[in-house]
């Protein structure tokens, strides 16, 4: 048998003309694991050897607790998902308590790498979650997608090659996203309708846009207290090869930070560096809808549809202080309407924090920037077709609400 | 023989991918462990039926039932029986499942009947999914047949069956029959995190059913008539139609049937996919719930570059329409439970879409 392999394997080589070099040599641990991760008890580890593993269907782990599913370390367990065949997620756990995932490697699932909801206790640690080659549309979308869970912990891994966000929590409470290298994904990490997320020392570079606050319509809750801080957000520069009709195919290349109709946020001690379109842009849904919907800014809203769930389509509390926002390009991106826009609006001089003004009440609104270096402002004042438009960074230069440490 | 054509399977997919680490040599590896299973190892433990196992005759106190529509699982015919203890009753749920009693035990065995087999053998059972209310917990068991039809076997981790059969259509497709895992069964049958059955709602149920040939009768009437189902008020019962008989339902209503079957399990508040948004009960009246002008949430490229679920009238800008025609893992709809498209059930959602008014 093992000649008829390697026999097979040599006319792969040929047939494909793919450069000499040892073969991956894959192994199948799929029925096994799949089996002990079913029939496992409670407060179990799993453990997974070092070696190169391909899987034909999604993983699973369901109605568990105190489950620790540990490899041999990042790129010495590999579980690859290229040759998958069902299931929409390489790794999937649900309706579990404190899980930690560890020390692997997962690649090329055909949807989201690692998917986690409604668990309560996940933590991601010291795990790499990638599409392999170049970052392509046909990539899943989250590599690392907690969602409708709480007490979620993603530290010290990696994330690489999502069509979407690499690290996405969506719709969960108490977040902790720390320490985590981040590239060449659409957005690099996102949170959505989440509430008490910290995101701190991680460093995103390379993606279309570097970090995302986004609250969305239309979903099970509403997002808001979030504290962005001692990140390193850089040449977030790639094109954006999000399937469109996601939200995150409007995010323009070249984007730092992104609010999207969220309140209570602080961002702070961030080093945002060499993001061509934005430093830091804060949207409502508003313009989103104007721009993905094809339509002048400002003539769209939110269809009444849409507004249902008490959604507040509208960002407030906003605290931008002490952060590095520089960037030494000339030109925004050129394939963006953002980008084109700003281009028209300030030729040369890209503003480094940028809002649409687009506001619920302006009685009641609250936006500070303060102690940010040499950062510009612009107020686009879309709404109004940018009559009021201003870069008057006095204007918004006040001591903020400061959102006190989530964890102790 | 096998081992070549699945080699070169790969060696296709390989091919395919330009630039990527090339998968190779798949040697399946014991990671050594001992599994203690979560049921008896065969099918013919449980005593459901006498006779040759194949026959699937029921022992006395299993009763066979359908449903007006059922999910669609590659083309495969089922024959479902229902379990209760002697002396115990199911109690009436307008809408949801009927609760039934502890001890019961839903069976639906899936096969292929000897019309749909390309050889033309005989009638060939792939599995028999039991579920049985244990205490207050619903426990999902999949027993695989072999290939001689003696026996079935508990399966954990899942599998596949290669299998050649004609589609509804008549054409012949080359199945990977698959066989969920015991998570994969919980995917569907689950409701805020507890495994539950999907089809035996008085909706479903609503319908006549030829118990043998002196007796054909209503199931409700029937399972009243038994004792096994209590609470059943006076008065016309909900109905849900047949989705491919016009005479049972409007276009809208067997559409709407045909999409809670095979979508709402998830789709709903209390299932799975609650984080989408989109519902998709029978008796959902929010459209945009429906997902009508509704963009995608984290659908990723399963979106296809199409800004909703369901354009009014437009089919083709519909995501729902493109997703239940996939069969790429990442984009297709259901997520598990076919390999194959729904052919008839695809053209009846987008007729019904073509239709639907802005």
């Amino acid at each position: 048998m093992k000649a008829t392999y390697l026999f097979l394997g040599i006319i792969l080589f040929i047939a494909c003309g793919y450069p000499p070099g040892a073969p991956v040599a894959w192994k199948s641990i799929e029925k096994d694991l799949q089996r002990k991760m079913i029939t496992t008890s409670d407060s179990a580890v799993i453990e997974i050897p070092e070696g190169n593993f391909m899987f034909t269907r999604a993983l699973l782990l369901d109605g568990k607790k105190h489950v620790t599913l540990r490899g041999a370390g990042v790129d010495k367990t590999i579980l690859s998902f290229a040759m998958q065949e069902e299931g929409a997620e390489g790794l999937r756990v649900s309706y579990s308590e404190n899980i930690v995932l560890e020390d692997f490697t997962i690649q090329d699932a055909k949807g989201d790498n690692i998917k986690v909801t409604d668990t309560d206790g996940i933590t991601f640690r010291r795990v790499k979650a990638e599409w392999t080659g170049e970052p392509k549309e046909t990539n899943g979308a989250y590599a690392f997608y907690p969602v409708l869970s709480s007490n979620v912990v993603i530290e010290h891994c990696i994330a690489i090659g999502a069509s979407d966000a690499g690290v996405y929590v969506g719709q969960s409470d108490s977040v902790v996203i720390r320490n985590n290298l981040v590239h060449h994904n659409v957005a690099g990490i996102e949170s959505e309708n989440s509430r008490w997320v910290e995101i701190y020392g991680n460093e995103t570079y390379q993606n279309t846009g570097g970090i995302l606050v986004f609250d969305l319509p239309g979903l099970t809750q509403s997002g808001h207290t979030t504290r962005v801080y001692s990140n390193k957000v850089y040449n977030n520069n790639y094109r954006n090869f999000a399937p469109e009709g996601n939200i995150v195919a409007s995010v323009p290349p070249g984007t730092g930070l992104m609010l999207l109709a969220t309140r209570n946020i602080e961002i702070f001690e961030n080093e945002i560096v060499d993001n061509k379109t934005l430093g830091i842009g804060v949207a409502s849904y508003d313009l989103i809808q104007a721009v993905g919907g094809g339509e002048s800014v400002g003539a769209s809203e939110v269809p009444e549809e849409q507004k249902a769930d008490d959604y507040n389509a509208y960002y407030n509390n906003i605290y931008i202080h002490h952060n590095v926002i520089e960037d030494s390009h000339i030109f925004p991106t050129l394939k963006n309407d953002f980008g084109l826009l700003f281009l028209t609006k300030f030729p040369f001089s890209t503003p480094d924090v940028v809002m649409d003004g687009i506001l619920e009440d302006p009685d009641t609104f609250n936006f500070c920037m303060t102690e940010n270096g040499d950062a510009t402002y612009a107020n686009l004042d879309a709404g109004n077709d940018f009559e009021g438009l201003n870069t008057d960074i006095q204007k918004v230069d006040c001591l903020g609400q400061q959102i006190p440490p989530i964890f102790l | 023989m096998k081992y070549i054509s699945a080699l070169l399977s790969i060696w296709f997919f390989a091919c395919s991918e330009t630039h990527q680490q090339v998968p190779i040599v798949m040697e399946e590896v014991s990671l050594a462990s001992d599994v203690e299973l979560p049921g008896p190892e065969k099918l013919s433990e449980w005593n459901l039926f006498k006779g040759d196992l194949k026959n699937l005759q029921p022992v006395h106190g299993m009763l066979p039932y359908e449903l007006n529509t059922p999910l669609f699982s590659d083309y495969a015919s089922k024959l479902r029986f229902v379990y209760m203890p002697e002396g115990s009753s199911a109690s009436f749920r307008k809408h949801d499942v009927v609760d039934m009693p502890t001890g019961s035990i839903l069976v639906k065995n899936f096969y292929y009947d000897t019309h749909q087999l390309v050889s033309g053998d005989q009638r060939r059972i792939m599995e028999t999914r039991l579920l049985v209310l244990e205490e207050d917990e619903w426990k999902g068991l999949t027993y695989v047949w072999n290939d001689e039809q003696t026996e079935a076997f508990l399966e954990i981790a899942g599998t596949t069956r290669p299998l050649d059969i004609f589609k509804a259509d008549g054409k012949q497709v080359a199945l990977e029959y698959s066989v969920p895992n015991l998570v994969q069964c919980k995917s569907c049958h689950e409701k805020n995190g507890k495994m539950t059955p999907i089809g035996p709602t008085v909706r479903q149920l609503n319908r006549e059913y030829p118990y043998n040939n002196q007796l054909t009768a209503n199931q409700i009437d029937r399972w009243k008539s038994l004792g096994m189902l209590e609470g059943v008020p006076a008065g016309n019962l909900p109905k849900l139609p047949v989705w491919d008989d016009e005479t049972t339902g409007s276009l809208n209503e067997r559409a709407r049937a045909w999409i809670e079957i095979n979508c709402a399990h998830c789709h709903q508040l209390a299932g799975p996919a609650k984080n989408s948004g989109l519902y998709l009960e029978y008796a959902q009246t929010d459209k945009y719930r429906l997902g009508v002008n509704k963009p995608p949430v984290a659908a990723g490229r399963g979106s296809a570059g199409l800004k909703y679920g369901i354009v009014p009238g437009k089919p083709e800008e519909s995501f729902m329409v493109h997703r239940i025609k996939s069969k790429d893992p990442g984009t297709m709809m259901p997520e598990v439970g076919r390999k194959l498209v729904h052919e008839e059930g695809v053209a009846l959602v987008t007729e019904w879409i073509s239709e639907m008014k802005p």
